[in-house]
């Protein structure tokens, strides 16, 4: 008698606290109301609505802090501006990729061949970043997230190859939507693996060639300190992880070769060009030499290759 | 089913186990309702500007503060476009560079974005409120912080 009873209490507590996360669930999943801008709407409802909104679920204000890096996209621009030449023997082997089973050497490489992928769009390379893409994806089915890069966008991205804007939306948005995901799924380490893998491919192709570079591409290399002071806050940011530890590791060496690279502070002024355009002018100077550069490019090739085997 | 039973178990022995599961999931829900409303919401709001792949959304209250530290490339025109739910009211937002002066602030500006090109590269810092309200039910909403790039 006395076990039947405790077995009824046992599963009217399975099936409540199974309940609970099913419902929220199923909740979370249905239409919403329609957003109001009074602040006062229906509270009985506890859902956030597809509109993003819901009752506050705390009452004490925070204060968030994002840590962003400049996107691979963007490193490919400047690269191109600067006025390299594309190097295809520089990319990574596509044949690598079927050989990375940790989630952190999985996660490290998407970043770098994110990284010749954006390169590849930008100098437009149309078989290249499809192939690219193609290798991203099966990186991305390792790492769980494989349905965001489906045949249908590699077709989409097969069909615009020889559009350069179409590729660049279809990486870009590719990429947020991966960042967004691991977000989502309590994955961000991975994300940030992904942002140092995506910036060491960039600034290591643009390294590549800095001895017959423009003095353009060794400024912008130069500046480069400022992004990877965004990245150590972004790994920074994450509670330390054996794979967030060796990354940084990695970096270090990196870090102190930036270390030669002065930045002198001056104060930032926004004015209004003649057609109304605002520039933000004044800021930083960068001063460097040729040895921090050389110590730039050995210690970022050395982390680069470190994952990149 | 022993699986279950496991679970069952330690979800006795564990109940802020269980707490943290439903809050796991209504976390990941929330989220995954924010990227629809930035995809849905925001991003055509960048137009023809290149967005920067950072996922900079979060769910905010009234009296929260958010602050994204970024680097602007030189001789590049950038649109910042901070995208919050109307129920959180008019978000009002500043930049201010590396030493922490202000730049731009939106307070007054019947605007959500900011466009600027840079002269030199340099790291800014966008700082975002959202404003306090009175109503008795407050609510919670979606904010992101964008940043797209063009020539």
């Amino acid at each position: 008698m006395t076990l039947k009873h405790d077995r009824f209490k046992l599963s009217l507590r399975m099936a409540t606290w199974m309940a609970l996360p099913l419902m929220f669930l199923f909740i979370g999943c249905g239409e919403g109301q329609e957003p109001t801008s009074s602040g006062d709407a229906d509270a009985t409802s506890e859902t956030m609505d597809e509109e993003g909104m819901m009752p506050a679920r705390r009452q004490k204000a925070f204060k968030k802090i994002f840590h962003a890096v400049p996107s691979p996209i963007e490193t490919a621009l400047l690269l191109e501006r600067s006025g390299i030449n594309f190097d295809g023997d520089a990319l990574h082997s596509l044949d690598q990729a079927v050989g990375y089973s940790t989630t952190e050497l999985q996660a490290v490489n998407l970043g770098i061949y994110a990284g010749d992928l954006s390169y590849s769009v930008i100098f437009n390379q149309n078989q290249q970043s499809v192939d690219y893409l193609n290798t991203c994806r099966r990186l991305c089915d390792g790492l769980g997230v494989g349905d965001l890069i489906d045949a249908d966008l590699i077709a989409r991205a097969d069909n615009n190859r020889a559009i350069r804007d179409s590729l660049v939306d279809i990486v870009t948005e590719t990429f947020y939507a991966l960042n967004a995901r691991f977000r989502e799924n309590g994955m961000e380490e991975v994300g940030g693996l992904m942002a140092a893998g995506g910036w060491l491919e960039g600034v290591y192709l643009g390294t590549l060639s800095l001895n017959t570079s423009t003095d353009d591409l060794k400024l912008r290399i130069a500046e480069q300190k400022m992004t990877l002071e965004n990245l150590m806050g972004l790994l920074n940011s994450y509670a330390p992880t054996p794979a967030l530890t060796a990354m940084k590791e990695a970096l270090a060496p990196v870090e102190a070769a930036f270390a030669g690279v002065s930045i002198t502070e001056n104060a930032a002024a926004a004015t209004a060009a003649s057609d109304g355009t605002v520039i933000i002018s004044g800021g930083p100077e960068v001063s460097y030499d040729q040895a921090t550069l050389a110590a730039i490019s050995e210690t970022i090739a050395a982390a680069r290759n470190q994952y990149a085997q | 089913m022993n699986v279950m039973r496991s679970a069952m178990t330690a979800i006795k022995k564990f109940p802020l186990a269980a707490f943290a599961l439903v809050m796991m999931f209504t976390a990941a829900d929330a989220a995954a309702q924010c990227r629809t409303f930035t995809k849905k919401r925001c991003l055509p709001q960048l137009e023809d500007y290149v967005q920067n792949d950072n996922y900079n959304t979060a769910v905010l209250i009234p009296g929260d503060e958010a602050e994204l530290e970024l680097t602007f490339f030189g001789d590049r025109a950038y649109r910042l476009l901070v995208c919050g739910h109307p129920v959180l009211g008019d978000l009002t937002f500043q930049v201010l560079d590396s030493r922490g002066n202000g730049i731009y602030d939106s307070t007054d500006k019947d605007s959500d974005h900011f466009d600027f090109r840079v002269a030199n590269t340099q790291q800014m810092t966008i700082r975002v409120q959202v404003p306090d309200t009175d109503a008795v039910i407050q609510h919670e909403g979606c904010v992101s912080i964008m940043v797209g790039s063009k020539g």
